[in-house]
């Protein structure tokens, strides 16, 4: 359980900080410390569990089937690791109170700052690989919210963006690889990984799996080539530098490796890859770091270096180098630390980083001075210093390791040769600093920080120089329980010691430092600013990586004009193919064609309609583009056609509705066709062209093809026995218990009655939609020339235009009005007639709506849309409401009998035979009347916009009568 | 007479796709209506073909489905009819107003070449 | 109250129907009587589905047996009149889409004064429509609730009448038109074969036709498929998704985001119900599989290509769509529980997504400058070796504090993109983490699919953080994002409450995944379905 305290409580201590007042400096910090020293002290007292080997485990199952849980184990290493994170911690947080501004909003910094802590803990801690990969993401989630702290300053946003894309990208890439090495053991525990290494390094997944987990590691700790996040993340205030990028996150990478070095390492695969990309980061890194301009640029790329370096041992494949890379995790973070913490005091203090401006600030800052000269030669190796110890080690591993694969001299000679570099810039950074005369003009005048500022990077130089003296007595034992917690009995015997006798190593520190010195001092005697990298300082990552991501983008944005088009046809096409395809897959069994039915005789009659019919159809199909009309009027043939094949075969309520149906839509589209643009096939260019031909050939191909597929699912549908059920049950039961002889019409209004309820809601909601599109519709332009045709008619009405309180229309259509309003009241009881007797006979309330609107549309034709709108009194979305309502209610009704929703229900009032099911099909009338003449309506009254100012008068009385004259958009 | 149903039946269809595939609304408008007059047959003829058997229940014919036409593909294309008329329409006050807000009656809302 | 109870199942279509119908008949002017009874019907239709969710998981005595209720419309027995069946999976979309409504809802009342006439009302009915489809048992009948959700949401697209979304919504409707056309062909087929549009009495008398009878019958059902597939948005269907949902106005486009799971909920039901037959089996998961990978992909293709976060958000939907399509492709029955645990989580993710995004458009930085392809200029002292305003003096930097409404955007921001990146530790992350370890640990026959959803679920992560940095960077820390939106609380609360009901689904995972895991079972036992539905019926 303290293991879990151990991890959430950094995390609780984050969601509080975020809690505290904006600028709450102090109590900011004093919190933050308190927790991390606490954290401190937890892990602390759990070293003697895991001395010798001793582990802490706590296990808090979650989702087990899914191996997500919270598993944390404790061994030496990772005890070592806590301990660092947590002391590290504490000391930057101290530091932070004083480096952070007063005007800064510090309490989002140090929930920050805990949050991380946290995730840190969390992948150190995990017994779980699933578990470690989170806390892994997390880390980069924090550290990208810490670099962009600034983030007004254009620097911190790209900075962060990069370092969070390359390390949560890498995190993904330890994911699968993860994903894979559970599915090769069988666990995602870390410790039946480490148990089952041979079973690793003999599957053939081994290679994959370890690029993979390899990959993810480099990114997170900086290394080539995934290195050139972390220059760019210095852009974060100094102490998330000191802390995440030099002293904890960036080891989460080598953390891995060495965690899992048991299990994976041994192979020639395992030294090529992380052997190789260490020794290429050390020496790049190094290279790198000594020509930057920038303070924080030295030191984040010697971080890079140094990470190469452990990498390296990590990656020579022998016991004694594992050692040597955790005893140099250590000394890196403290020295690294401590100089970080001396950067930013010196650009606290004076103002800037820039390495060609400062110099000769010994004389202004000698305690900074001091420090930082000792951490720098930690740095660099110098005897009696900690950085010299792992670094004798690292020699002596690359000599041993040298000649593992005939590369007898390139291991040392790439150790000597960086740590060359590393001493060069470790002088650089001193010299140029600290030494020299002092410097004229600077910011702002140098002089010591306060104490506070410089206590932390103090003691972690006192750390230094007592490791570096006494090692055996400080870090030593430490460092056994770390190594024996992972190489367990396979413990190399090593001595920890100052002196050594005059070896190789030795000789070789005696060459770096030498060689450091004379190089750095010829440069700086050349003149030269040594302010950017010969030949690679033409690589600015960020730049690359900014353009890339903009490459990257435009590029998808060119796919995604091919994979999601905006052109309507391919996506029909896509549809028609894909049912085609589907048909095919299906169908290509074959031996369905023919059912066993003995086909009826053709009557020659019904070819012959059929044969006009199918001529009618192929008629529109070629004319619908150049010859609207005449289109609309062969579709409305078509629709006769299946008409009259509806009653051929026995369906008069289908004959009847589709008859009205038509009627209406062919209105309907009459209406429409006055708003499109004219076409003449002749002053069509497109028309011509071979493409155009080409396309037309293939949809042709497809359309005669979509058609066979038609004809022959319908003849093998026709061709088999019936075996409906449900109809035998439908024929008994309508008169008995449906009560009405037209079983069509019980089924719609009864049986299922649900689908008629859902169609209407259907055609209401689509007239509320035409209604309040039409409302805002504005006509092209162009289509607002009144026809010659008109023009004419108005000029014959001029005289008689204002009275449309008359009752009939003046003009030449006097005598059809006359029919047209006699026909109104007989059409209306027509309709009437329709719903009552559609229970026992053809109609229903659909057909009768329709009939109903059809009598209200021939008022328009011949009254004019003026003439009617202003005698309607009601408002169609009413009727709508009231329509769908009633049905509603006819429902509702059978619940008062305890009946399921739209049972039928006979109501006897004194002989008054009523159902509900009458009430039903009212319903259904009076929503289609509705829908029928608000689409109608909104669609006629178009022809108002365009004549606007001619019959201004006449429609503002209309509005007076609160005729449902559309209101114009406002 | 199967095959004349059948045959019918795929040639409205294909009109109808061909019109569907075509870049002026008001074609894509009336290849929809094709459509769904196909649409509708093929679901009247899944109840077979039955000549003068009106699902309508006559004194005299005994209650027994061999006497009546499949009553159930009449009520789904009933239903059908509507919702295709009602989305025809639907479909045609939004193809005036692509026009009137474009100008173009393309399906893309402006012409091939711009 | 007991006849509420015994009339349950069917409240979720009726309640929205009565309310959409009576507002038609309020005036224009009587805005605040439409919200109260919209915000009315959306509490109910989530009480009764929340109900329903219990009936289903048996906590509730005396409730049905093996968690399936079965509604008889009209009171005629099953195969021949209409029933609703409330099974668990249909429950928790019933739940989903309530709580993504009200939610929805909510915001849009906050959102505007006066959303015009008809916006209530065409939000019912979409609720008529979706709650049906989930609920009805007949073939036909989803055709119809099809049909109603599809046109109300014609008329929500078309909201506002700018040109774009005229050409988009006829581009939205041509194709649905298109489709709806083979979903009646393949209902007409099954009836056609069958005789029967019950789907409980459809699968029982599967096993009873003559092979050439089930060929026909197996092509109507691959028609409705494709019809599925369409309003599921699977790619190449989906052309029309990303511009419709981006376009469509924030709180639609969070209703949108389960619209595409009903044809996902369709895929399902009716798949489970048919799919015995090995052979359609076999060819139905290979389909699912591809269109689900090939769908993933292009929905991260066009997460990264996205200029603006509505997009983004859109082609997030298509990439959950290929998630969900490409699991079930592979056909493992241990997949569905977790599979359904992602689609609640990507559900309710985008939805918020969608809101936040309308949010942040108030402070009119959704739609910023496209950034240059130019390189960014070197610091000019590297270009002409002059001494430069210095650079490193980042000296006394000062960050600004954030304001409480940008801290809440951009904290539900990183939230949303966690959630859809699939990052840790949000539920996002459980979720496809779930389906990814199962997937794995199934030692199912042929590997290399798993391996294929793996790579492509991590791709489109990675895609989704890629992007998302980007759009968010520039949305929340770029300068001109001092300008600050007001916010009210009631458009606020809704989000944040979307996102804490994925937190709360992380953090009862176990109790949700055990829920989910009987819902599977239920949907992968039809026996239990058919015998619910049709009893002893002939």
């Amino acid at each position: 359980m303290l293991l879990a305290l151990i991890v959430l409580l950094p995390f609780a201590g984050s969601v509080l900080a975020a809690l505290l007042p904006k600028h709450a400096r102090n109590v900011a910090a004093a919190f933050a410390g308190t927790v991390a020293l606490a954290c401190a002290v937890l892990v602390a007292i759990q070293y003697p569990q895991v001395t010798g080997g001793g582990v802490v485990r706590s296990y808090l199952p979650w989702l087990p089937d899914l191996g997500l849980n919270l598993y944390l184990r404790m061994d030496g290493f990772a005890w070592l690791f806590a301990m660092l994170v947590t002391l590290i911690g504490a000391l930057v947080v101290f530091y932070a109170r004083y480096y952070m501004s007063v005007k800064d909003p510090v309490a989002r910094f140090f929930s920050f700052l805990l949050a991380f802590m946290g995730a840190m803990l969390g992948i150190v801690l995990s017994g779980n690989l699933i578990q470690l990969v989170v806390f892994w993401e997390l880390t980069s989630l924090t550290s990208f919210v810490l670099i962009a702290y600034w983030y007004h300053l254009d620097e911190a946003r790209r900075g962060a963006r990069m370092a969070l894309v390359v390390t949560i990208g890498g995190g993904f890439v330890l994911l699968l690889g993860v994903l894979m090495l559970g599915a090769m053991v069988g666990s995602y525990d870390i410790e039946v990984v480490l148990a089952s290494a041979d079973a690793i390094r003999g599957h053939p997944w081994y290679a994959p799996m370890l690029v993979l987990i390899i990959v993810g590691a480099l990114t997170k700790s900086a290394q080539f080539p995934f290195h050139f996040w972390l220059p760019r993340a210095m852009a974060a205030p100094t102490p998330v530098s000191a802390y995440l990028h030099s002293a904890t996150m960036v080891k989460a990478g080598v953390f891995l490796l060495a965690r899992l070095w048991p299990a994976l390492a041994g192979t020639e695969l395992w030294f090529w890859l992380v052997c190789g990309a260490g020794s290429l980061t050390l020496l790049g890194g190094a290279f790198n770091a000594t020509y930057q301009r920038d303070i924080k640029g030295v030191l984040a790329y010697s971080t890079i270096s140094h990470l190469g370096l452990i990498t390296m041992l990590l990656g020579m494949n022998s016991r004694l180098a594992l050692v040597a890379a955790i005893f140099h995790m250590l000394n890196h973070a403290t020295f690294k630390a401590s100089l970080f913490m001396a950067a930013g005091i010196v650009q606290h203090e004076t103002g800037t980083r820039d390495l060609s401006r400062l110099c000769g600030l010994r004389r202004a800052m000698p305690l900074t001075a001091t420090v930082a000269t000792v951490a720098a030669a930690a740095m660099a190796g110098v005897p009696l210093l900690n950085g010299f110890l792992s670094k004798e080690m690292f020699f002596a591993e690359a000599i041993a390791t040298g000649d593992f694969t005939g590369l007898d001299f390139s291991l040392p000679a790439i150790a000597t040769l960086g740590s060359v570099f590393s001493v060069a810039y470790s002088v650089r950074f001193v010299h140029q600093v600290f030494f020299g005369a002092p410097c004229g003009t600077l910011p702002r005048p140098p002089h010591e920080p306060l104490a506070g500022m410089l206590l932390p990077s103090a003691l972690l130089v006192l750390a230094c120089v007592l490791v570096g003296i006494l090692p055996s007595l400080t870090f030593g034992p430490f460092l056994e329980t770390a190594a024996l917690s992972i190489l367990g009995e396979g413990m190399p015997a090593y001595r920890l010691a100052v002196w050594h006798g005059v070896t190789i190593p030795l000789l070789m520190s005696f060459i770096a430092l030498t060689g450091g010195l004379l190089f750095y001092f010829w440069q700086y005697r050349s003149g030269r600013a040594m302010a950017r990298p010969p030949l690679l300082w033409r690589l600015e990552s960020q730049r690359l990586f900014d353009v890339a991501s903009v490459r990257v983008t435009r590029g998808a944005g060119r796919l995604v004009e091919y994979l999601f088009t905006s052109r309507l046809q391919p996506q029909l096409l896509m549809i028609v193919c894909l049912a085609l395809l589907a048909g095919f897959f299906t169908l290509q069994r074959g031996g369905w064609l023919r059912g066993f039915m003995p086909l009826t005789p053709i009557d020659p009659l019904f070819a012959l309609l059929w044969v006009a019919g199918g001529a009618c159809a192929i008629g529109a199909a070629v004319q619908a583009k150049y010859h609207r009309l005449a289109a609309v009027i062969m579709v409305g043939a078509v629709g006769l056609a299946t008409c009259l094949t509806f009653a051929w075969f026995a369906a008069p309520d289908l004959a009847l509705t589709q008859l009205t149906v038509e009627v209406v839509t062919v209105v309907l589209f009459l209406l429409g066709l006055r708003w499109l643009p004219r076409f003449r096939e002749w002053d069509d260019p497109q028309r011509k062209t071979l493409r155009a031909r080409a396309r037309r050939a293939r949809d042709a191909v497809l359309a005669v093809a979509a058609g066979i597929g038609v004809s022959a699912l319908a003849y093998a549908a026709l061709t088999r026995p019936a075996t409906s059920h449900l109809s035998e049950f439908f024929v008994e039961n309508a008169l008995a218990e449906g009560g009405g002889r037209n079983i069509v019409n019980v089924i719609l209004v009864d049986f299922r009655g649900f689908d008629t309820f859902g169609e209407i809601a259907v055609v209401g909601t689509v007239a509320i939609i035409v209604f309040a599109m039409l409302r805002r519709f504005r006509p092209a332009p162009e289509s607002m020339v009144r026809p010659r045709v008109q023009e004419e008619e108005d000029a014959a009405r001029e005289a008689v235009i204002d009275d449309f309180e008359d009752w009939l229309p003046a003009g030449y259509l006097k005598i059809p009005a006359v029919l047209v309003r006699l026909l109104l009241p007989m059409a209306g009881l027509v309709s009437l007639y329709f719903l009552f007797r559609g229970h026992n006979a053809p109609g229903g309330g659909f057909v009768g709506g329709l009939v109903m609107a059809t009598a209200l549309i021939v008022q328009y034709m011949v009254g004019g849309t003026i003439w009617v709108e202003s005698r309607i009194r009601l408002l169609p979305q009413h009727w709508i409401g009231a329509g769908l309502l009633a049905a509603a209610a006819s429902g509702l009704l059978a619940w008062l009998a305890a009946e399921p929703f739209l049972a039928s229900q006979e109501v006897d009032l004194g002989g008054l035979h009523l159902s509900t099911v009458l009430l039903f099909d009212a319903g259904v009338y009076v929503v289609v009347v509705g829908a029928v003449v608000l689409m109608l309506i909104a669609l006629a009254h178009q022809s108002l916009r365009s004549p606007r100012k001619r019959v201004e008068p006449v429609e503002r009385r209309a509005s007076l009568r609160r005729a449902p004259v559309p209101e114009e958009a406002g | 007479m199967e095959v004349v149903y059948a045959l019918a039946t795929g040639v409205l269809a294909a009109c109808g796709v061909w019109l569907l595939l075509r870049p002026r609304t008001f074609q894509v408008l009336l290849g929809l209506s094709l459509l769904s007059y196909a649409t509708n047959i093929f679901i009247f003829g899944m109840g077979r073909l039955t000549l003068n058997r009106p699902p309508i229940i006559r004194g005299g014919t005994p209650v027994d489905p061999a006497f009546y036409a499949d009553p159930t593909p009449q009520a789904l294309v009933l239903t059908a009819i509507v919702i295709a008329f009602a989305t025809s329409a639907l479909f045609l006050v939004v193809l005036l107003a692509l026009r009137g807000l474009t100008g173009t009656d393309h399906v893309d809302g402006r012409e091939p070449g711009e | 109250m007991s006849l509420l109870l015994t009339h349950l199942p069917v409240l979720p279509i009726v309640v929205p129907l009565v309310t959409g119908a009576t507002m038609l008949l309020l005036r224009e002017r009587h805005r605040r009587a439409r919200v109260t009874l919209a915000l009315a019907s959306a509490v109910v239709q989530l009480g009764a589905a929340v109900t329903l969710l219990a009936f289903t998981t048996g906590l509730v005595p005396g409730a049905w047996a093996e968690g399936i209720g079965v509604y008889r419309i009209g009171g005629w027995p099953a195969p021949f009149g209409i029933v609703l069946v409330v099974d668990p999976l249909s429950a928790l979309m019933l739940v989903l889409f309530a709580t993504v409504a009200l939610a929805a809802l909510v915001y849009a009342v906050a959102h505007w004064d006066n959303p015009g006439q008809p916006f209530h009302s065409l939000l019912q009915f979409l609720a008529v429509g979706v709650n049906g489809a989930f609920l009805t048992g007949d073939v036909f009948n989803l055709f119809v609730f099809f049909e109603i959700l599809l046109t109300a949401s014609y008329g929500l697209v078309l909201r506002g009448l700018g040109s774009q979304r005229v050409k988009t919504g006829l581009n939205y409707i041509a194709v649905n038109l298109g489709s709806s056309a083979l979903f009646l062909m393949g209902v007409a087929l099954i009836y056609g074969i069958t005789g029967t549009l019950n789907m409980a009495d459809i699968t029982r008398t599967l096993p009873a036709l003559a092979p050439a009878d089930r060929t026909v019958f197996d092509a109507g059902a691959a028609l409705l498929g494709v019809a599925f597939l369409v309003k599921a948005g699977s790619w190449p269907l989906n052309f029309w998704l990303p511009r419709t949902y981006s376009g469509a106005v924030p709180p639609v486009a969070a209703v949108f985001a389960i619209m595409t799971k009903v044809g996902i909920y369709a895929v399902l039901r009716v798949g489970t119900l048919l799919g015995e037959d090995q052979l359609a089996a076999a060819i139905l998961g290979g389909i699912l599989f591809y269109t689900g990978l090939a769908t993933l992909i292009a929905g991260s293709i066009g997460m990264l290509s996205a200029r603006y976060l509505a997009r983004f958000v859109a082609y997030s939907v298509v990439v959950s769509t290929g998630l969900l399509l490409a699991t079930l492709g592979l056909g493992l029955e241990e997949l569905t529980a977790p599979v359904l645990f992602y689609l609640a989580t990507s559900v309710l993710t985008t939805a918020a997504f969608f809101m936040l995004t309308g949010m942040a458009e108030r402070a009119r930085l959704t739609h910023p400058q496209p950034e240059s392809t130019a390189p960014a200029p070197k610091p000019f002292h590297v270009a002409f070796g002059v001494a430069a305003p210095d650079p490193y003096g980042l000296d006394e930097e000062v960050g600004t504090a954030i304001p409480l409404t940008m801290a809440f955007l951009g904290l539900v921001f990183v939230f949303c993109v966690l959630l859809v990146a699939g990052l840790p530790p949000l539920p996002g992350f459980i979720a496809k983490f779930a389906v990814l370890s199962t997937a794995l640990g199934t030692n199912a026959a042929n590997q290399a699919p798993v391996w294929l959803l793996t790579i492509a679920v991590l791709v489109s992560g990675f895609a989704a953080i890629f992007a998302s940095s980007r759009l968010g960077m520039r949305l929340f820390w770029a300068q001109a994002a001092r300008r600050v939106p007001r916010l009210r609380v009631l458009e606020a609360a809704p989000v944040a409450l979307l996102v804490l009901v994925t937190f709360a689904m992380a953090a009862f995972a176990p109790a949700v995944m055990q829920f989910l895991q009987a819902a599977s079972a239920s949907l992968h036992d039809p026996d239990a379905y058919v015998q619910a539905v049709l009893g002893g019926a002939p």
